[in-house]
């Protein structure tokens, strides 16, 4: 139904488009009128009036439509029969809703029969009403607009001017986006905090959410407070979090900044134009298969060399998981790096090998500190990618949150076990499920807060010398 | 004025940049202690006679060169002949000043350090000072040696890269243009300097400027599409030209 709507909207506003576009050309051929712009953005000026308003009018009906018509269908329902007893108006509409989509089972009320029958009349009024309304104003649009283009307006600032509106609405889009997201994480945090103290989140050792499960938060009597309290201490998972990824940039640091170097310094154009594309297949990898290779390949490998020298070396490891996050990151660190590296201005190079030093010399004490705001970014940008990746730690690390420092255990990091959390049927008022979102909040502030001091760091760097 | 001593000579020397030609069979000497300034239009080939000089050609993978170029009687081109060395012995100064992104003070102490030219702090600071000094920059900058070199004026800079290219005592310094990207009073502290150099070291400077020629050389060379077609003194060359095209040349009439 809607779909059929918005396809009207979109021919009509084809239509108007070509009509405004041949009415401008008209006017020129027969009148001899000399318009202020191409008739094109007469087409464009007058689709844009037809077509925006009856979208906007469109999205703002769908969006109410539902909550209007239950609202009328429930009080039809209430002012037909009484309420039947323990069923709550919501499930008594859910009722209504799938026996007019025929999928209805169990017992047949009167109540539901009367409510479906008010849906199903309702709805095909509102669909009436939807498309009359939605069709007179795009005509009201198409007439304003079409009645412009003969009184030889400037259509194009017109057209300017709206195509500007849009734009921005879509980056407000994106900001309002964020917002929401940051508030959900937000709203959802409190409620945890509000049964947990924050103090026990942030800086308890001990993780053991399984210990709340499906316990509705608001009810929590003090003996049971005082059990699951010290289950949510967040320490564990941060610290696993930043080992796994300290693992991961021993390996991609050196490995992705050799490499860069190679490619921007060494390599010949020819070489440089084969490599750098293998190298970013890397990236192009998708976690899972990062994470089979971390579970089925370097983890065994490590145990069975583990063994072969005595060591207890479990096969979810921390240093499988690093290992393979820190090649999936190698491309991230080169390519930025060779970018960076490659921006270095030829001259400074130059002036370098004048005074008689070799490469490695000029790129060691020149090209590299030249170059050394831009490839900390690509480093930083790096360690935000290990933080937040969730995958190959799943497959190969493990999901005990052990507070270790040995390489060879298994650990679990903090967007692990946000998905162990919400996996699956939850109640979403236990603390457990809750705490995913803590988790969350936590590790979006942490991470802002790195972006922001290494973006002082970078820019205080960069006033120095520029 | 007697002869001095032959550094630099050239013999049959062709460059090309992959297929195209850039220098045609340059044969030239050039005398030590001696300012000797290249002329000629836009892409005629100075430049890179010039970096051939030091080898700065090696680093374009396309560029091949062919014929000899001897310093004090060596081939530079010979397998035996280590590029690194060479550079020391021949500075260069660039047309934009380049000074690295480090204080003034690094930026003279970067050659010496890497060639190990002193042997303490007490006698970097010395060969630093020199340096300073012979580039006639020292009372400018001697309160804030651990500035940015980047901080100076264009002029300063260009002075700096001068101070640079000393500090490694080289014998030869080549200078590209060393004044395109200054200001008339910039440029007429850095002639003045080229001419205090010159009793010390071979100077080759390519310059735009027919006056700047006139008023810092001892010898000049007018290059044209690739191909050496005047060298003499400066004086012969501006007053009585040999060659017309020359003559054309510095009289403003094409170029």
């Amino acid at each position: 139904m809607n779909l059929g709507i918005f396809t009207a909207i979109l021919l009509f506003c084809i239509f108007s488009y070509f009509f405004g576009q041949t009415t401008a050309k008209k006017l020129v051929t027969n009148q001899n009128l000399k318009l202020k712009t191409l008739p094109t953005y007469y087409g464009y000026f007058v689709a844009l009036w037809c077509g925006i308003p009856s979208l906007i009018l469109f999205a703002v009906w769908s969006l109410f439509e539902p909550t209007i018509i239950k609202t009328i269908v429930v009080g039809k329902v209430l002012s037909a029969s009484q309420i039947e007893a323990g069923l709550t108006t919501n499930l008594i509409y859910q009722k209504i809703l799938s026996y007019s989509a025929g999928n209805f089972t169990g017992d047949l009320t009167d109540t539901i029969k009367i409510g479906a029958l008010a849906y199903a009349k309702i709805t095909s009024l509102a669909y009436k009403a939807k498309l009359a309304s939605i069709l007179s104003l795009a005509s009201i649009g198409f007439i304003y607009a079409f009645n412009k283009v003969s009184k030889n307006n400037n259509a194009r600032n017109d057209v300017e001017n709206i195509l500007k509106w849009l734009l921005f609405s879509s980056s407000v889009i994106a900001i309002l986006t964020t917002l929401g997201i940051i508030f959900s994480l937000l709203f959802e945090s409190i409620k945890f905090f509000s049964s947990i103290n924050i103090f026990d989140f942030l800086f308890g050792t001990n993780w053991s959410p399984q210990k709340a499960f499906v316990r509705d938060a608001s009810a929590i009597t003090a003996e049971e407070y005082l059990e699951i309290k010290d289950a949510f201490g967040s320490v564990p998972l941060f610290a696993g979090t930043a080992f796994i990824a300290l693992i991961a940039m021993c390996v991609a640091v050196p490995i992705g900044l050799f490499s860069g170097i190679y490619l921007a310094e060494y390599a010949s154009y020819k070489s440089r134009r084969t490599i750098k594309p293998i190298i970013e297949i890397l990236a192009g990898i998708p976690t899972v298969v990062y994470g089979f290779f971390a579970a089925l390949t370097v983890g065994p490998f490590f145990r069975e060399f583990g063994e072969s020298l005595g060591l207890n070396v479990s096969s979810e490891s921390a240093l499988a998981a690093g290992l393979v996050m820190g090649i999936m990151i190698i491309p991230y660190v080169s390519s930025l790096s060779d970018d960076v590296i490659n921006a270095v201005p030829q001259s400074l190079r130059e002036g370098s090998y004048a005074v008689g030093a070799t490469k490695s010399e000029t790129i060691k004490k020149v090209v590299f500190p030249a170059a050394l705001p831009g490839i900390i970014g690509s480093i930083l940008l790096a360690v935000s990618r290990a933080i937040g990746e969730t995958m190959i730690v799943v497959m190969a690390a493990g999901l005990a949150a052990n507070l270790t420092i040995n390489p060879l255990e298994s650990t679990t990091t903090v967007t692990t076990q946000i998905v162990m959390l919400l996996v699956g049927d939850q109640e979403f008022d236990s603390p457990k499920t809750q705490s995913a979102f803590a988790l969350g909040l936590t590790l979006f502030l942490v991470t802002l807060v790195l972006n922001y001091i290494a973006l002082r760091v970078v820019k205080k760097y960069r006033e120095k010398y520029d | 004025m007697k002869e001095r001593k032959i550094k630099i000579k050239t013999e049959n020397l062709e460059v090309y940049y992959g297929e195209k030609q850039a220098l045609f069979d340059v044969n030239l000497e050039i005398h030590e202690k001696e300012v000797t300034a290249l002329i000629g239009p836009s892409g005629c080939g100075k430049s890179t006679f010039i970096r051939c000089i030091n080898r700065m050609n090696d680093v374009i993978d396309i560029c091949k060169i062919k014929g000899s170029i001897e310093i004090d009687g060596k081939n530079i081109n010979h397998k035996s002949i280590d590029v690194v060395r060479l550079r020391e012995k021949v500075g260069m100064v660039f047309q934009k000043p380049n000074p690295f992104p480090k204080s003034i003070y690094d930026n003279i102490a970067y050659g010496p350090k890497i060639h190990g030219i002193t042997k303490n702090k007490g006698e970097l600071d010395n060969l630093i000072e020199n340096s300073l000094r012979k580039a006639a920059l020292w009372n400018e900058v001697k309160d804030r040696l651990h500035e940015p070199g980047t901080s100076l004026s264009g002029g300063q800079q260009q002075r700096l890269c001068i101070a640079r290219a000393i500090s490694v005592n080289p014998e030869i310094i080549l200078m590209d243009e060393p004044c395109s990207a200054l200001d008339p009073i910039a440029t007429a502290k850095i002639e003045e300097l080229i001419d205090e150099l010159r009793e010390t070291y071979t100077i080759i400077i390519v310059t735009h400027s027919m006056a700047q020629a006139v008023r810092v050389s001892q010898k000049t060379g007018f290059f044209h599409l690739g191909k050496l077609i005047e060298f003499g003194t400066t004086e012969k060359m501006f007053k009585n030209p040999s060659n017309n095209m020359t003559q054309d040349y510095i009289t403003g009439r094409f170029g």
